[in-house]
């Protein structure tokens, strides 16, 4: 027995390679949430009086707000009183240089450049470790472009008429339950500003990684590209191996003005549990770009392999005439994860254009669920959706799920949906073993295919990450 | 709160009934538990997912009478629905008007006799409890129903002439809420077509709330056409139970062409090893009408298979509503599910509804479905045009070409030319 | 009976057609030549009353009437015929029902008695006996399914059955093997009359061997740059359009 446990353990700690502990000194607010933890967390952030009444008027309407009853997913009810709400490195650098090397190995280990070398890599990032930033690179050159990019801290600080203009006007406080959540308790997060005209001279990049034991990550991403601007934003997220389930819940806002490009790619690898179920990040995030002005573009890609259950929908409201929004996913549900993420395109300004392709791939006992809106309204003459939703199943055990809602008001509208399930099929996944390829190989080589149209609107270094960690993920699912 | 006053009316009318008709067959606490159960949870509001795009708020503030009232209608009405045929007038079974003599190894009575003289054994689908809290109107029909149609077909019955299934309502001295509830059976191997007819014989606003269960056991099939071309003022709530067995062949048309308001629910259970259903339908939503439409398909056995094609028109002030679920459930594996929902949208103040679902637990399945929502093609009415065709009747001749595809389902030619000529005048009146 | 004179069309605000004269009689056939980008098909659809076409100049008097202010209905219903270059799919209608459709609808605009099923069926049969065209195509859908072949085919049986004076040729020939191209220069000869005329829009010389033109003209960069008679359509296929370029007058040097 005890020589298959471990094989086991090894055959885990392999599939996820991120789940490593930093030993590192923490500074935690005690587990509970109530006004007094969300004035302290304010006061330790220093923040001004209007943001700490902002928290406080999110956290009370929160309480007032029933938790989501789940559609598609099972959950354990959740202990909002055993999470601590700020946990964060005790050493806090006032420069990269600073930081503390412990830090700059771990981002090493997963690949995310931090150090001044990682200049060659071409991409500015800023790294979110549990509740803080611990350093954004590239600062100075993109200062020099006019671009903003700091963590959400820093910008109530240093810019809070932006931040006080932009922040909850995509997603107001009361959206949704975890979304009032992140209001009352958000600890950091990224900052983006691209003015007008400028385009951003290099991807911009935020890591975040939750490291420390009981704690739950709540983070905010708030990104303004005003008239004619464009930006490229990347996303990526890691966390430890426990037993425990840990949860995170962010919002994310994007805002695009007049003929501005916001293009934001995610590959979300959150610890997914062990293959029972234990442990594992719960997910949830609000996610939602505001296509302001017209002619104004955003673009969410997405690659979910990880978390143990993953609830979100990147939407956009396409406000600007000539708007567009586009929506690329691929999430995978291995073992017991559990997934329901789509997306909602509300249709107002007209002639707005909207594109779906959503790639679902479900093996062992995974539940994958694709909820998505296309919504028309009167205003939105000439309006256009392409959705194509397509699910692979990948054994006896998985499910997959598709739940459209079309909702169309303006009688020039155009609206299609395409939904198709199967498994792998086994003409192709012969003629592939018949010419060499091993099975898994093949399955792989398959399941590539058939991401690929995701895949191609990711940013090449990220694409190659992606198709890695669906690898790794699959592992262990045919045969 | 108070019960909405529809519900409040229906509970004062129940104890109005006579207790032979509360009681009968044994039938009386199954009756008053439906009926507690509908007033405890009250009628389904905008927060439940099924009834998400279908309000009844203007529905619940009117008052219906449960009381079976028939009325005298002109057998002329029918002259268009051949025999055999069974008639219901306001829910009541109208034996002058009905034929339903001499089919060899049918039997075919109205529910009403059954509950005078049968056994208990006849009617035990009657005392199916409804457990959901949105069940509302299924609950209701188990309080009030007194007449439907009960039909049996024997096993290996092969019956040739389309059997006839007609409601009608006719105007009275009240609005009445009319309860039918059907059991169809058809045995193994046995074989049927049937018409079911939702109609007007005068102008009216009643509620009409039927539920109908079919059983095909195996080997059976059933070709069932059903024409909902009810008065602009009524209000209809259908809900068709259909449960097949191993092998069976169960392919129904729905036109939905009447009624202020309509929703029909279709469950189908595919029970037994290699069980067919082709579904197909018309949803016409133009003046005011509110149509609504939801296909829940549950693939239980494996080698099932179900081909569903909707189409559904909205014009003027209308809403067309379209759900179409498909289920596969763990262990249905080997089947094919494939779902088609396209829609017209054809004036500014219309709308356009839909939600095909996928929920997929077998490997081995092959499922799709696809949803529109569009115009008319201008390339294909500039053709017509260019050949001299007028453009309001180009308009009208693509309009029928979009839905004429649900008919090509219908095995019986005659019947299929009827249900043709039935919808080509119906869609005449709609503006393209 | 057409008469075209200095037409100039824009699509989407570019400009196709700059200036384009035509007059066909009776009796006549009318090939147009030119490459591909000239403006072959804009002239074919801006006939038949296509939308998406803006009118910017010019008059086209077809008989005694204004073309260009009718419906596409009522020009068909005056006698303008468009075979389509690639003709419509319509699933759901019944070749046959909607041929009936056209015909009665185009008879009735012109005061004249409708056909009953009957004497319909009985025009259709000698149509297609004409045409050694199998009635099989009339219980299908219109065009739905068909081969590119059978829908060339479909629309010279559309031409013969509605009979109209003057008959558009749009690319008839693409796409066709020879024998379906003798097929449609057969119908179309067969149909040749002193009262009808035909204008054949082509890229390539081959269908005119068939359907031999009493004029051919080119057609480049929105207007009629050469006109002759058949001898000029085997220059064109002799030397390609690039011949034209060197014989053209430059327009004006642009500064």
């Amino acid at each position: 027995m005890a020589t298959e446990h471990n094989d086991i353990e090894t055959a885990l700690n392999r599939r996820y390679e991120a789940g490593f502990v930093t030993d590192i000194e923490t500074e935690y607010l005690p587990p509970g949430l109530s006004e007094d933890v969300i004035r302290e967390l304010s006061a330790k952030k220093h923040e001004p009086q209007w943001m700490t009444d902002w928290r406080l008027k999110a956290y009370r309407h929160w309480l007032t707000m029933p938790v989501p009853e789940w559609a598609k997913l099972k959950i354990g009810p959740i202990d909002f009183q055993a999470i601590s709400y700020y946990a964060a490195p005790k050493a806090r650098p006032k420069s990269l240089a600073e930081v503390d090397p412990k830090l700059l190995e771990t981002y090493d280990k997963l690949g995310v450049p931090l150090h001044e070398r990682a200049k060659l890599a071409g991409v500015a990032v800023d790294a979110v470790f549990d509740s803080v930033s611990v350093g954004t690179t590239f600062r100075k050159e993109l200062a020099e472009a006019g671009v903003i990019f700091c963590s959400l801290s820093e910008a109530i600080q240093e810019h809070p008429e932006l931040v006080q203009k932009y922040l909850s006007s995509v997603v107001p406080i009361g959206d949704n339950y975890f979304a009032a959540l992140n209001c009352a308790v958000f600890s950091d997060g990224s900052f983006v500003f691209i003015p007008k005209g400028v385009r951003c001279p290099m991807e911009l990049s935020t890591y975040f990684r939750i490291n420390a034991v009981n704690t739950g990550q709540f983070e905010r991403t708030l990104i303004i590209a005003e008239e004619g601007s464009y930006v490229s934003y990347l996303e990526g997220c890691t966390a430890p191996q426990r037993d425990e389930n840990q949860l995170h819940a962010a919002v994310v806002e994007l805002v695009a003005l007049d003929d501005a490009q916001i293009k934001y790619s995610t590959v979300q690898n959150w610890y997914p549990g062990d293959e029972n179920g234990v442990g594992g990040i719960y997910n949830f995030v609000t996610k939602r770009g505001d296509c302001r002005g017209a002619r104004s573009k955003i673009s969410w890609t997405q690659v979910e392999t990880g978390s143990a259950i993953t609830w979100k929908y990147p939407s956009c409201v396409l406000r600007g005439d000539d708007s567009t929004g586009e929506f690329y996913s691929v999430a995978l549900t291995h073992h017991a994860q559990q997934a329901d993420t789509g997306t909602k395109m509300i249709h107002i300004g007209r002639n707005t254009k909207s594109k779906i392709i959503s790639k679902g791939i479900s093996a062992g006992r995974g539940q994958n669920s694709y909820r998505g809106l296309v919504k028309v309204e009167k205003s939105a003459s000439g309006a256009r959706n392409y959705t194509q939703c397509d699910s692979l199943l990948i054994g006896k055990k998985c499910g997959a799920h598709t739940f459209p809602y079309i909702e169309v008001k303006h009688p020039s509208a155009i609206v299609e949906h395409e939904a198709t399930t199967s498994k792998i099929s086994d003409d192709q996944l012969f003629y592939c073993r018949s010419r060499g390829l091993g099975e898994e190989d093949a399955v792989s080589m398959i399941v590539d295919g058939f991401c690929k149209q995701v895949f191609k609107e990711l940013p090449m270094e990220f694409a190659v990450e992606a198709k890695k960690l669906l690898e790794v993920s699959l592992e262990g699912a045919v045969g | 709160m108070s019960a909405p006053l529809l519900l409040q009316e229906l509970e004062r009318g129940f104890a109005a009934l006579s207790g032979r008709q509360r009681d009968a067959a044994g039938l009386g606490a199954a009756r008053r538990e439906q009926l507690a159960a509908a007033l405890a949870d009250g009628l389904p509001g905008a927060r439940a997912e099924r009834w998400r795009h279908t309000s009844l708020r203007a529905l619940e503030r009117r008052a219906f009478s449960p009381l079976p009232a028939s009325a005298d209608i002109d057998a002329a009405t029918l002259a268009a629905i051949p025999g055999p045929r069974i008639v219901f007038v306001n829910g009541v079974f109208a034996a002058a008007l009905s034929q339903l003599d001499g089919i060899d190894g049918v039997v075919a009575m109205p529910l009403s006799s059954a509950l005078e003289t049968g056994t208990a054994r006849d009617v035990d689908f009657l005392a199916r409890r409804f457990e959901a809290a949105d069940e509302t109107f299924a609950r209701l029909n188990a309080a009030f129903a007194l007449d439907g149609l009960l039909l049996q077909v024997g096993a290996g019955v092969q019956v040739a002439e389309p059997l006839a299934l007609v409601m009608l309502g006719a105007a009275g001295d009240a609005e009445h809420a009319v309860h039918l509830r059907h059991c169809i059976q058809l045995g193994d191997g046995a074989r049927l077509t049937l018409c079911e007819y939702q109609l007007a014989a005068t102008p009216q606003a009643h509620l009409v709330n039927s539920l109908m269960h079919l059983h095909l056991r195996s080997g059976a099939r059933l070709d069932h056409v059903r024409v909902q071309a009810e008065d602009a003022g009524a209000t209809v709530l259908a809900r068709s139970d259909v449960v097949l067995g191993s092998a069976a062949d169960y392919r129904r048309i729905d036109l939905e062409i009447g009624a202020n308001l309509s929703r029909h629910e279709l469950n189908v259970a595919l029970q037994g090893k290699a069980a067919r259903l082709s579904a197909s339908g018309v949803l016409l939503a133009d003046g005011r009408r509110h149509v609504d439409t939801r296909l829940q398909i549950d693939h239980i056995a494996r080698d099932t298979a179900c081909e569903l094609t909707w189409r559904g028109l909205a014009a003027d002030r209308g809403r067309a509503v379209f759900h179409g679920g498909i289920a596969i459930r763990a262990g249905a594996d080997g089947t094919a599910a494939q779902l088609s929902n396209k829609n017209l949208l054809l004036s500014a103040n219309a709308e356009i509804d839909t939600q095909p679902v996928l929920e997929i637990h077998a490997d081995e399945v092959q499922a799709s479905h696809g949803a529109t929502v569009g115009q008319l093609d201008e390339a294909a009415l500039f053709y017509l045009r260019s050949r001299g065709v007028p453009e309001q009747a180009a308009r009208t001749l693509l309009t029928l070409a979009f839905c004429r595809v649900v008919l090509d389902g219908i095995g019986n030619e005659s019947l299929r030319e009827r249900t043709d000529a039935l919808l080509s005048a119906r869609l005449l009146q709609v503006a393209a | 009976m057409l008469k075209i004179e200095n037409l100039h069309v824009s699509v989407a605000g570019k400009e196709i057609l700059k200036g384009l004269d035509l007059a066909v009689r009776p009796g006549e056939v009318h090939a147009i030549m030119g490459p591909n980008g000239a403006g072959k098909s804009t002239l074919g659809n801006v006939l038949a009353g296509r939308d998406g076409y803006e009118i910017t100049a010019g008059t086209v008097d077809f008989g005694d009437k204004d073309l260009l202010q009718l419906e596409p209905e009522e020009r068909a219903a005056e006698g303008l015929f468009l075979a389509f270059q690639y003709p419509v799919e319509i699933p759901g209608v019944n070749n046959t029902y909607f041929l009936k459709a056209a015909l009665n609808a185009q008879r009735k605009y012109r005061g004249e008695s409708e056909l009953d099923s009957m004497q319909f069926l009985k025009l259709v049969r000698e149509k297609l006996r004409v045409l050694h065209i199998s009635d099989e195509l009339l219980h299908r859908a219109v065009n739905a399914g068909f081969s590119g072949g059978e829908k060339k085919r479909n629309e010279i049986f559309q031409m013969a059955l509605l009979e109209p004076r003057v008959a558009i040729l749009d690319e008839t020939d693409s796409g066709l093997d020879i024998d379906a191209l003798k097929m449609v220069a057969e119908g179309v000869n067969h149909m040749r009359s002193p009262e009808r005329a035909f204008v054949v829009i082509t890229h390539y010389q081959r269908l005119l061997d068939y359907i031999v033109p009493d004029y051919v003209h080119v057609l480049a960069e929105g207007r009629i740059v050469e006109s002759g008679d058949k001898t000029l359509a085997h220059k064109l296929e002799q030397h390609g359009y690039a011949w034209l370029d060197e014989r053209r007058v430059p327009e004006r040097a642009t500064p």
